[in-house]
């Protein structure tokens, strides 16, 4: 096993030295300028100050913190409710269709994501074509564009793809004869759910639910597009600290709040994760 | 029993409606006759004769293709060769890489790009063709290890041992033995690195200078000013190469493992 290692090193270094050089020496430096200060001309230099966290935590800033938080818990949760009877009809009820419904799931990526959420802007707004049709049938007008509705719509739209795959992969190899054996102890459907299926799912659940949560925290196009003055993300806040005037520092200490969020996500599922197994095989030792 | 499916069933049909609508709406008006996002005049080819002779479009298409091919060599070479050397490697650097992998394939992108931004500051870099090239392969590259990595995983690792203690260098061990076994997987993380390039606005966005505009970000510039359903048709167009490039290879894959009788 000990041989050649020199070779085996030599491989991992170049990918390896990428890695290192063009992301964690690149978070690294968000992590040390989001304690530092700007010059003059607004380029950030060294210094410890923690004034850039106080501006990110200022009254006018944390609306889109709690926002943004809010929004990806919602997106996660409507992804989970619409993913879960797709992928679960998929599997049990779709036969040879199922792939097929799996491939036209994944097939709007190949449409530029922009583009795609531009559609959504002209399907919405006023005078859009939603608009047209209630219109046309007498029901009225929905306004819809600029609110927080149209931002989560746009978020589930972009990312229900990521949280039906992962659980159309774990039912896939789920074996439903535990439904009917479930039935013949006389479980209720509903009890056969909640003790079986649901159990049985969890990884899928919990990896689309990561899938989802994680990149929608970061997300900012979309509020972009589909939201108003009233929904910016800490995404925007971050790009717009970066590109437009404003000063790299604070939009570091945005990025360093954003990436705590996500490793606090990351610790609390895994976390809970292990503690579930933990409590099975107390239990499995038990019985 | 016979009630359920009825009801999963419309939920399916509904979410597929949910998500191929706007796909639907961009094909559709990308063939308006008229310059109106809402309303559908006559089928026209107007927008495609529009983008065929826009040359600020044409260019930036071109830019993106180069770069996103670009990307999927140099991720693809440094992913497979990495992938492959962390199984064998010391433990101390191995280990490290692959909790980077693993944060890397889970860092927010609006992060990961805004560092990148400020590392070419600091060190002074004008953002150029250069700085964009390596921002993409800093952001494929750990999906070609992953994939490449799961394959080699699934592999019966003694059968490079046999070729070792057979007297084969470890060049040819993985020349002969391990590249071969692994070409589906480094085949898939060429493709996801070429359509991620490809298709990619966050990271662009903060890693593009002057001069020529990646697609997505000309599409952002487009959609800012002011919009025309010209963005309509550049879509149909990126979804007609990627899927091109998809089912090419595809259909590539397929007869190269019917000629050497493998399935894949």
């Amino acid at each position: 096993m000990e041989r050649f290692t020199r070779i085996w090193n030599a491989l991992l270094t170049p990918g390896a030295l990428v890695l290192l050089g063009l992301f964690l020496v690149p978070l690294a430096l968000v992590v040390v300028f989001s304690f530092g200060t700007v010059d003059i001309l607004g380029r950030p230099v060294l210094g410890f100050t923690t004034d850039n966290y106080s501006q990110v935590f200022q009254s006018y800033n944390l609306p889109a913190v709690w926002r943004t938080v809010l929004f990806s818990l919602a997106t996660t949760a409507i992804c989970v409710a619409l993913a879960y009877p797709v992928a679960y009809y998929c599997v049990r009820f779709a036969g040879r269709l199922g792939p097929v419904i799996i491939v036209a799931v994944v097939a709007p990526w190949l449409v530029d994501y922009l583009v795609r959420i531009y559609a959504w802007r002209t399907l919405l707004s006023d005078g859009g074509i939603i608009n047209n049709l209630l219109g046309d049938v007498g029901l009225g007008q929905v306004h819809v564009l600029g609110t927080s509705w149209a931002v989560i719509l746009g978020l589930v739209y972009g990312y229900l793809p990521l949280m039906i795959l992962p659980l159309y992969a774990t039912l896939g190899t789920f074996d439903f004869r535990l439904v009917e054996a479930g039935k013949d102890l006389y479980g209720t459907p509903r009890a056969v759910f909640a003790h079986v299926t649901l159990p049985a799912s969890r990884p899928g659940i919990v990896g689309g639910c990561l899938l989802v949560f994680l990149p929608v925290l970061g997300d900012f196009a979309t509020a972009q597009f589909l939201g108003g003055p009233n929904t910016t993300m800490a995404g925007n806040l971050i790009a717009s600290q970066f590109t437009e005037a404003g000063a790299q520092t604070v939009g570091a200490a945005f990025a360093v709040v954003l990436i705590v969020l996500l490793v606090a996500t990351l610790a609390l599922t895994f976390g809970l994760a292990r503690r579930g197994l933990a409590a099975a095989a107390t239990a499995g030792a038990a019985a | 029993m016979r009630e359920r499916p009825r009801v999963l069933r419309l939920v399916t049909a509904l979410v597929m409606a949910f998500l191929l609508l706007p796909v639907v709406v961009v094909a559709v008006f990308s063939l308006n006759g008229e310059r109106s996002l809402v309303r559908m005049g006559a089928l026209d080819t107007r927008w495609y004769r529009t983008l065929a002779h826009d040359g600020d479009v044409l260019s930036s298409l071109a830019y993106s293709l180069e770069i996103a091919v670009a990307t999927a060599v140099i991720s693809t070479a440094l992913g497979t060769a990495l992938a492959i050397g962390l199984r064998r490697a010391s433990r101390v650097p191995a280990r490290t890489t692959d909790a980077a992998i693993l944060l890397r394939l889970v860092a927010p992108e609006t992060a990961t790009a805004v560092a990148l931004l400020l590392l070419f500051t600091q060190l002074s870099i004008p953002l150029s063709t250069g700085t964009l090239l390596a921002a993409h392969v800093a952001l494929t590259l750990a999906f070609v290890a992953v994939l490449v990595r799961s394959r080699l995983a699934n592999l019966d690792g003694q059968l490079e041992e046999a070729a070792l203690d057979l007297g084969a260098t470890p060049l040819q061990a993985i020349r002969l033995v391990i590249l071969p076994l692994v070409a589906p997987a480094i085949a898939a993380g060429a493709l996801l690195s070429f359509v991620l390039s490809f298709d990619n606005f966050i990271t662009s966005f903060f890693a593009t200078g002057i001069g020529t505009q990646p697609l997505p970000v000309r599409i952002y510039s487009m959609l800012r000013v002011g919009v025309t359903p010209e963005v309509n048709a550049i879509g149909v167009l990126m979804l007609a190469i990627v899927t091109l490039v998809l089912g090419g290879s595809w259909a590539v894959g397929r007869a190269v493992s019917k000629r050497r009788g493998v399935r894949i």
